[in-house]
């Protein structure tokens, strides 16, 4: 805290993930409902408290504390209420006085990234994956993960409580293995992160276009992995890629919340240190020699992030780093298709125009909304007016949310129709 | 300059605010009770725990109060320094609690007669 009383950007998200990581350490996962159910409270008393006195000198301490006091209580009116017996959890050993099991814990981070292996349980659906991963390690409540995710609450309620079930099912130790144990596990953790990312910065669902907490909490959290990281987890990699992706947000999104394309962008809003933080990273990720997905992908970032001007753009190596993105995932529509249109820029859209005219996509209406956009895009590019519209209209209707639709209807403008 | 006694009333909900909601409504109000230190308008304050009792008439008929979840009830005080009560009014207005859509009562305390 600095002297102004000012709270650091995210200390509650950061911290309920660490008070949780420290306090299913020492209790175990069998109490994680109790657990999580005390750092909410413990939170709602900071709050009640800390708006008429403002943060003590010690947040983190005071934070602890009342988790840890909270917790105990709440175990022992548990145990006195036969929700555990006396065997599983002796009360004996529920001493507010013993040391400080959150401050005590030297390993904070090795306890968040053994809990995020444990929400990346491959026996959760992706989906689940990610709501109790936010759940657990960024403190989002289910009215948020309701609201960033656009599913109903009680479809999310549900989800946690089948995922907690299945953590505790599997009664996950925590703190027993070795820290490295750990590092098969993280590819499956690094794939949740990305699609976590992804998540708030591709707009999926959500019209209000990128989200920033969910962008953020992905960051902080493959960060988290670097200790443990090996080059197959491409973790260097995930990081380059997600820091060339916010850097970009301020001109992505217009004033009045539409996407802004590529080519439209106001690059001086671009934040450079932000850049210059996903240079870093892509660094640390060659030095590893693996040339995976993620580092493919940041390089191809990389090269945006470089250009001055849209024209400046190196496309003929954006395109070749397509092709060996395609060659690791053949059945990516989107890679495909990002080839197809780096190919266009590269060569005009002449070219591509007959490779485009037998592109199949599978059967999800986002690959097909995809397809559409780009034949309007090339075939508009191309001075065929005609079909670009009829491909536009097309897209149009496969539209998966308004930000979508609105750039469409914003291409159509400026394509004449003959 | 006179004292005023401001209530604040909620419906503590506080589930439904998000990580960085409730961080802006602590420095909001930690700002706000700033500046009135600064101007000389502000006193103490003191958030109210959410139990109680209730104790009614003769026979002392003691219940758990009107703290029923899910209802607006006081949940701090605040004692404001004015001049007036138009001017506790106004910086009533600025309560940060006002932007969560909770309620605030400002009352002159009568002082004492010498």
């Amino acid at each position: 805290m600095d002297t102004s009383g000012q709270l650091a950007a995210h200390f509650f998200r950061e911290h309920s993930g660490r008070m949780v990581a420290s306090l299913t350490r020492v209790y175990g996962m069998a109490h994680l409902d109790t657990i999580l159910d005390a750092v909410q409270d413990t939170f709602e008393t900071a709050l009640i408290h800390w708006r008429y006195h403002g943060p003590p000198d010690h947040p983190r301490a005071w934070l602890s504390q009342v988790a840890r006091n909270k917790l105990i209580n709440a175990l022992k009116h548990n145990a006195r209420h036969g929700h555990a017996t006396e065997a599983e959890f002796p009360l004996h050993a529920l001493s507010t006085t013993d040391p400080d099991p959150v401050l005590a814990d030297e390993a904070p981070t090795d306890g968040q990234i053994q809990l995020l292996v444990a929400c990346c349980h491959p026996a959760l659906s992706e989906r689940d994956r990610i709501l109790i991963t936010l759940h657990i390690l960024s403190g989002f409540g289910i009215p948020e993960l309701a609201n960033a995710l656009q599913l109903n609450r009680e479809a999310v309620k549900k989800a946690l409580q089948r995922s907690k079930a299945i953590l505790r099912q599997k009664s996950l130790k925590l703190g027993q293995h070795a820290i490295a144990a750990v590092a098969p596990q993280l590819p499956t953790v690094c794939t949740i992160l990305y699609l976590l990312f992804n998540e708030g910065y591709k707009a999926t669902r959500n019209s209000r276009g990128i989200d920033f907490d969910l962008c953020y909490e992905a960051l902080r959290l493959t960060k988290l992995l670097r200790p443990v990281a090996t080059p197959e987890a491409e973790v260097d990699a995930l990081l380059a890629l997600m820091f060339f992706g916010v850097a970009r947000f301020p001109a992505r999104l217009a004033a009045y919340g539409d996407w802004i394309p590529l080519e439209e962008q106001d690059r001086s809003l671009w934040n450079t240190s932000l850049i210059t933080e996903g240079f870093h990273y892509l660094d640390q990720a060659q030095r590893s020699g693996y040339a995976g997905r993620y580092y493919l992908e940041a390089l191809i970032a990389s090269h945006h992030c470089a250009a001055s001007h849209f024209t400046a753009t190196d496309w003929k190596t954006i395109h070749d780093l397509y092709q060996l993105l395609e060659n690791i995932e053949p059945a990516s529509t989107l890679i495909r298709l990002n080839r197809l249109i780096a190919k266009s820029y590269a060569l005009g859209p002449l070219p591509v125009i007959t490779e485009l005219a037998t592109f199949t996509v599978n059967g999800s209406p986002g690959a097909a909304f995809l397809l559409a956009a780009t034949k309007g895009h090339v075939y508009q590019r191309a001075g065929y007016t005609a079909q670009a519209h009829t491909a536009y209209e097309e897209a149009l209707s496969l539209a998966q949310n308004p930000l979508d639709s609105q750039l469409i209807r914003k291409r159509m403008e400026t394509s004449p129709r003959t | 300059m006179k004292e005023f006694l401001m209530l604040i009333r909620e419906d503590a909900n506080y589930g439904e605010l998000s990580a960085e909601e409730m961080q802006a409504c602590i420095e909001k109000h930690y700002r706000w009770v700033e500046t009135l230190r600064e101007k000389g308008q502000f006193k103490e304050a003191q958030p109210l725990e959410a139990g109680g009792a209730h104790i009614r008439g003769k026979q002392r008929i003691v219940s758990d109060g009107p703290f029923l979840e899910g209802k607006e009830c006081v949940s701090g005080y605040y004692i404001l320094l004015a001049e007036s009560l138009e001017e506790a009014i106004e910086i009533a207005k600025g309560n940060p609690d006002l932007d969560w859509d909770r309620a605030v009562e400002v009352r002159e305390i009568m002082p004492m007669e010498d």
